[in-house]
């Protein structure tokens, strides 16, 4: 096996590793915006899921009930912004900061006793002979349970939104839910639905991080990956399809940024550690100049605008 | 006019109420991150419970999660003005805003975490983890195979450069031709990029690595996970990677803190630069772990037994920095200034601190 197979191959799966826990978080709040509300709390949502995954998994030794803890709570958390947002009439920009908020402060005070709790996370594929093989081994071998689950979600929600009856009427919902209710749809429903699938993905990001990627909980450990995410819903245009490549891009430049400074590479890490939003902004203005502004869904730009 | 007859009472209220706390020692600690961090913080928060524990007639308060801004003024000033009369400021950061509220408030005693200036009634502590690093450097060096070490480091600040030094150092002691690379996060708490850290440092080839970011736990576990050696600081994480782990410097703030805390209480401090280390017990080099044979722990030893005898001195000559150019000729020990600001890497690290 040449270095280059290594080279590459445990970049690729460190770029996937990275990219895992926003693809969640990615696909739920686009689907949220695409159905014309933001919800500005997926950061407060993934720390609770990273928590309540965490402890889940601490209590009862299996990092899978941790996933499912961690989704729960995310979508529990979210519920209240849906509440807020959709029954109460709440800004959305207000109730999603509340929900943030609500999700760091829970998160840190539950979370404290779970510090120092040691888990059992997943197994790896490391050694299961398929080591030696290019590319693909260092690929196998650094692969986790929730990298492969965040490659099969992404692209079978845009499936499901594309090519599916709810899938359209989510999309009529988001583009204009004044005529979707003339038709005989729900918004509220809908965007209710939404907001606690959005939840629940962010919640699973969370865990994803916690239980499979660091076995580690610590306090606000998700460092604004969720805002991370609701900017980058733009960079995918509002699209499921783009979400994996979109993930991808930023993890990619990550762990780009940590790669390089292993490879010696002289650049100084100050610039290095700035790479994945340089990249984000990049892609975003290139785009945004193509269609100036019209990926959005219409719905959404009315809570914009208003 | 009504507003202020009922602010007035309630004031001097307030302020009585803080006199009398004064009277009982009220002591305030600031944290940068989670007071359960399992890492720098804890480390001060068990110096904190020491102290409380201690000294009679203490009470403590303690906020977590303040930044390095004009946040951290706010803070002081409230718990100020609720009764603390000493603070204890546990970031880098902060130096500057203590030394700032201190010339508003010239009762109050001031403590900050490792900072170079004092002020009236602004003393500083720290200890010196150096030694401890440098023989964690040996064990480090000793078990490596690739001769290839690693090191993942949060920001280029002074006390870390130090650390990726020292511990590069002391693996040489042990093997002359081994190299550290430096990887940095930009974070004290950023569990994502630290696993990720790891796993490069792994892929390129990696086998052991010293860390220096708020908690060594996430490190620590990947390390276990992907059968590699790591050298832990400020708190002992052996529990998580019982195989991984070689040794540790971690601290034990403790006595220092009580130490200031009864000379203010009977009106003998000054405000000075208190700097504890391996010897007096500030910092302690953690147990061995398995991987560590028994001859190299031999070896180790020694070298701590010499450093307590002032015998060796790690900050000495002939010392080349990472260009080759040398740094200190041979038997020349580092002027103070030169230490405490560090700002070179010595030979054999790779990374840049710019």
């Amino acid at each position: 096996m040449t270095s280059f197979d290594i080279v590459f191959g445990s970049f690729l799966v460190s770029a996937l590793r990275s990219a895992t826990p926003l693809v969640f978080v990615l696909v739920g709040e686009t689907l949220v915006q695409r159905t014309g509300s933001i919800n500005l709390g997926v950061e407060g949502q993934m720390l609770v899921g990273a928590m309540a995954g965490y402890g889940a998994a601490a209590l009862w030794g299996d990092p899978w009930l941790g996933l499912v803890a961690g989704a729960g709570a995310g979508m529990l958390l979210s519920s209240v912004h849906g509440l807020l947002t959709l029954a109460a009439r709440a800004n959305q920009f207000a109730s999603g900061l509340a929900v943030w908020m609500l999700g760091f402060g829970l998160s840190a005070y539950y979370g404290a006793g779970l510090v120092g709790r040691k888990i059992e996370g997943f197994g790896t594929w490391r050694g299961a002979g398929l080591d030696d093989v290019p590319v693909l081994g260092p690929i196998v071998a650094g692969m986790t349970p929730t990298v492969l689950l965040a490659l099969v979600v992404a692209p079978a929600v845009a499936w499901w939104f594309w090519r599916t009856r709810t899938g359209l009427v989510w999309r009529a919902v988001g583009e204009s839910p004044e005529a979707a209710r003339a038709a005989g749809l729900r918004p509220i429903r809908v965007r209710l639905q939404a907001i606690l699938l959005g939840g629940l993905l962010s919640g699973l990001g969370g865990a994803a991080l916690s239980v499979d990627h660091t076995r580690t909980w610590a306090e606000g450990m998700t460092a604004g990956r969720g805002l991370v995410a609701v900017g980058l819903v733009i960079v995918a245009r509002w699209n499921p399809w783009w979400v994996l490549p979109t993930a991808l891009l930023f993890g990619g430049a990550e762990a780009l940024a940590l790669r390089l400074q292993t490879a010696d590479a002289g650049v100084s890490a100050h610039l290095l550690l700035t790479l994945p939003y340089i990249t984000s902004l990049a892609v975003l203005t290139l785009t945004c100049l193509r269609d100036r502004g019209q990926a959005a869904p219409a719905g959404l730009r009315a809570v914009m605008d208003r | 006019m009504k507003l202020h007859r009922l602010v007035r009472p309630l004031l001097a209220a307030a302020l009585a109420l803080g006199a009398h706390a004064a009277h009982s020692q009220t002591i305030g600690y600031i944290y940068v991150g989670p007071e359960k961090d399992y890492g720098y913080n804890t480390s001060h928060d068990l110096g904190r419970q020491y102290v409380e524990k201690t000294v009679s007639g203490t009470k403590t308060l303690h906020v977590e999660n303040i930044p390095e801004t004009a946040e951290v003024s706010r803070v002081m000033e409230r718990m100020i003005k609720s009764g603390a009369s000493i603070v204890f400021a546990t970031s880098y950061g902060y130096l500057d805003y203590a030394i700032e509220l201190g010339k508003k408030y010239p009762k109050v005693a001031f403590m900050h975490a490792g900072g170079l200036k004092t002020g009236d009634n602004v003393g500083t502590y720290w200890a010196n983890s150096d030694d401890a690093i440098y023989l964690a450097g040996m064990a480090a060096g000793s078990v490596t195979k690739s001769g290839k070490l690693g090191f993942i480091a949060a920001f280029p600040i002074p006390q870390v450069v130090r650390s990726i030094n020292a511990f590069t150092l002391g693996a040489q002691a042990m093997n002359p031709k081994v190299t550290t690379t430096v990887v940095w996060t930009g974070g004290w708490l950023e569990p994502a990029k630290e696993a990720e850290a790891t796993n490069s440092l792994v892929d390129a080839g990696i086998d052991v690595i010293g860390e220096q970011v708020d908690s060594p736990i996430t490190i620590a576990q990947t390390a276990e996970k992907r059968g590699i050696f790591v050298v832990g600081k400020d708190v002992d994480v052996s529990k998580f990677a019982p195989k991984s782990v070689l040794t540790g410097a971690s601290w034990n703030w403790g006595p220092t803190m009580v130490k200031v805390v009864n000379e203010i209480k009977a009106g003998t401090w000054k405000p000075s630069h208190i700097r504890g280390d391996l010897k007096d017990g500030t910092v302690v080099l953690d147990p061995f772990g398995p991987a560590v044979t028994e001859p190299v722990r031999k070896t180790i030893l020694a070298k701590k037994a010499d450093i307590l005898a002032d015998k060796f001195e790690v900050w000495s000559g002939p010392m080349m920095a990472q260009d080759g150019k040398e740094l200190l000729p041979a038997g020349k020990a580092m002027p103070m200034d030169m230490l405490e600001s560090m700002g070179f890497l010595v030979k054999g690290v790779i990374g840049t601190i710019k």
